[in-house]
């Protein structure tokens, strides 16, 4: 048992917000334990407030340099939604591969450049190209095929420029759409082997579990393991889902004196979203290859380990490729059409208030506004899923350090850190600003 | 612009994010320069917003790329200083929970590791006014961007 344990891991640069891990124990005794996020709010909905509908998705694509398509298709669901624009389904197809290809960006990322120097016990993934560099390669070949994914489909491979309101200014031709299908066969056998190493190091991956509440969209019909439509669904709710244009309900934000991020709760006192979050509520509709990764791993419906939220991921980077695969045959066989739109997009049917949910790659994310009836923005509010997981990491927090207290400071302190990043934090993602001193 | 292009030997690229004021100088540079594509049709712009790991990607095996950022390097706001990774260190403080933020010179290192990465490296570094949010460079800034896109012209000749 340590009787005396001070961890401080802080860091405040100047815009940038961060998470602090503070951890207090003396004599034995708890005397502070807190995940505190002391970022400065960004108040992007003022950003929109007075712009054309036409400019939303564009301006709120740079609110994040990794989940920017995933706050364009929020934005464009919930404006489309609010001023009674259609969109057709192959649009709505396109967005959602789209979409896919942003997970797989993301996932690949947090597993490859985050949680595996974690198994592998070094500091970041550049020392690990000396140790295993056929992982290191295979990881970054999944990521560049899933950077030219995302590229061919919403015209960059971050902050989307073919998504506009009631549909896309240009849909992929059919050999552009084989060439996409022949290179994630190609990335089947990286996949696969990035997963056999992780399952190498699986031992590694703390046994920790906290029965939690986990979030995210559900779809029924027809049933899939949705990231784009569907409901909200809870594990604490059983078959019963809230509509998304009731997300208040679930998302009930609340101010900490801890935190100047909003924290989060629905049916208990926090709640999880992200990839172990969809799993657990859609496990059933995971693709055949997915499934099989989730057996490898032990990883069933009712995991309650936040650890293993990565290994969902991982899991969810199979079900896209395959899935992808399938929906390429469909758009395919049914015949592209021809049937793009301006650059400026639709116009608006009416005024309103809408809102547009879809699951970014670490979580539910809802984005709603209002409109007067020339698409003028009158209000916007924006939940991020980081902001909805702060409130169940400090529970985590209070769960697993009296389980651990008696191990050394090193490895407390280590398994905290690999907790928080297990839930893939968005904390500070809008500067990327260098900061540097010159050698003399 | 979009990425449907040549690949090129030469990539500019553009970091930094839009809605913080000066810290999108970078982007807010490419975008003028790829308006002279026409002047340059063998180098690829790119506005790579805040997308630091998509930088892996971005300058894998071409012959030349020159990053344009807003840097905090101890200068009067405005300043532009041009140099090569081997010219600085870095002093950014990471705390490795999130990979939202990114020290560029370190997928610079990954790059090299990687033995991808371009023999020539050049960055353009503008020192900030303001971070704050706002899609609007500062006065100071503003006023000075046509020499700095002069300055990386002049890269390219």
């Amino acid at each position: 048992m340590n009787e005396n344990i001070n961890i401080n891991v802080h860091h405040i640069t100047r815009v940038e917000g961060h998470g602090n891990i503070v951890v207090n124990v003396t004599n034995g005794r708890i005397e502070k334990l807190q995940w505190q996020v002391p970022e400065a709010p960004r108040f992007f909905e003022s950003m929109v407030r007075g712009h054309s509908y036409q400019d939303i998705q564009t301006i709120v694509s740079r609110i994040c340099g990794i989940c920017s398509i995933t706050h364009s298709l929020a934005s464009i669901k919930a404006l489309e939604s609010a001023l009674g624009i259609e969109v057709s389904q192959q649009a709505d197809v396109v967005r959602i591969l789209m979409l896919y290809a942003e997970e797989m960006q993301s996932h690949i990322l947090h597993i490859g450049y985050l949680a595996a120097p974690d198994f592998f016990g070094t500091p970041s993934v550049v020392p690990l190209v000396s140790r295993a560099p056929a992982t290191v390669k295979a990881i970054v070949k999944v990521h560049r095929t899933a950077n030219e994914w995302a590229n061919l489909v919403a015209g960059r491979p971050t902050h989307p420029v073919t998504i506009v309101p009631g549909g896309l200014t240009r849909v992929p031709t059919e050999k552009q759409f084989r060439q996409l299908q022949q290179s994630l066969r190609n990335i089947f056998p990286d996949a696969k082997a990035i997963a056999e190493v992780v399952l190498s190091v699986a031992d590694s991956i703390p046994k920790f579990e906290r029965p939690t509440e986990y979030v995210s969209l559900k779809q029924t019909s027809p049933p899939t393991y949705t990231f784009y439509h569907g409901d909200i669904a809870s594990t604490d709710l059983n078959d019963a889902t809230l509509p998304v244009s009731k997300w208040h309900e679930a998302a009930n934000e609340y101010v900490v004196e801890q935190s100047t991020a909003k924290w989060a709760k629905w049916h208990r006192g926090s709640y999880a979203v992200g990839a172990l979050a969809r799993l657990n509520n859609n496990y059933e509709l995971l693709s055949p290859m997915a499934k099989d990764a989730a057996k490898q791993f032990g990883l069933v419906k009712g995991c309650c380990n936040p650890y293993m939220n990565t290994v969902a991921q991982l899991v969810e980077c199979f079900h896209l490729i395959e899935t992808t695969i399938g929906i390429i045959d469909g758009l395919l066989t049914k015949g592209l059409k021809d049937e793009t739109c301006l650059s400026g997009g639709k116009p608006p049917v009416k005024a309103g208030r809408g809102a547009g949910c879809v699951e970014a790659p670490r979580g539910i994310l809802f984005h709603e506004y209002e409109f007067d009836k020339t698409g003028k923005c009158l209000a916007a509010d924006i939940c991020i899923p980081t902001g909805q997981n702060h409130a169940n990491i400090q529970k985590d927090f209070e769960k697993l350090l009296p389980e651990i207290l008696d191990q050394s400071e090193k490895d407390i302190r280590q398994k905290l850190e690999m907790l928080v990043r297990s839930y893939d934090p968005c904390i500070s993602c809008s500067t990327h600003f260098l900061d540097v001193k010159f050698v003399q | 612009m979009s990425e449907r292009t040549t690949k090129n030997d030469v990539v500019v690229i553009g970091l930094g994010n839009i809605l913080m004021s000066d810290e999108g100088i970078g982007v807010h540079i490419v975008r003028r320069l790829s308006s002279q594509q026409g002047k340059f049709p063998d180098v690829n712009f790119i506005d790579a917003g805040s997308a630091g790991m998509n930088l892996l990607h971005l300058i894998a095996n071409r012959k030349k790329a020159i990053i344009i950022d807003c840097a905090k390097m101890g200068e009067k706001p405005g300043t532009v200083r041009r140099f090569t990774a081997d010219e600085v260190v870095s002093i950014k403080h990471l705390t490795h929970f999130t990979l939202h933020e990114i020290d560029i010179l370190q997928v610079l290192n990954l790059s090299k590791q990687l033995g991808e990465c371009p023999p020539e490296v050049i960055f353009f570094g503008i020192e900030p006014e303001t971070l704050k949010l706002g899609q609007n460079l500062s006065k100071t800034l503003a006023v000075q961007i046509d020499s700095h896109i002069s300055a990386v012209c002049e890269e390219l000749i």
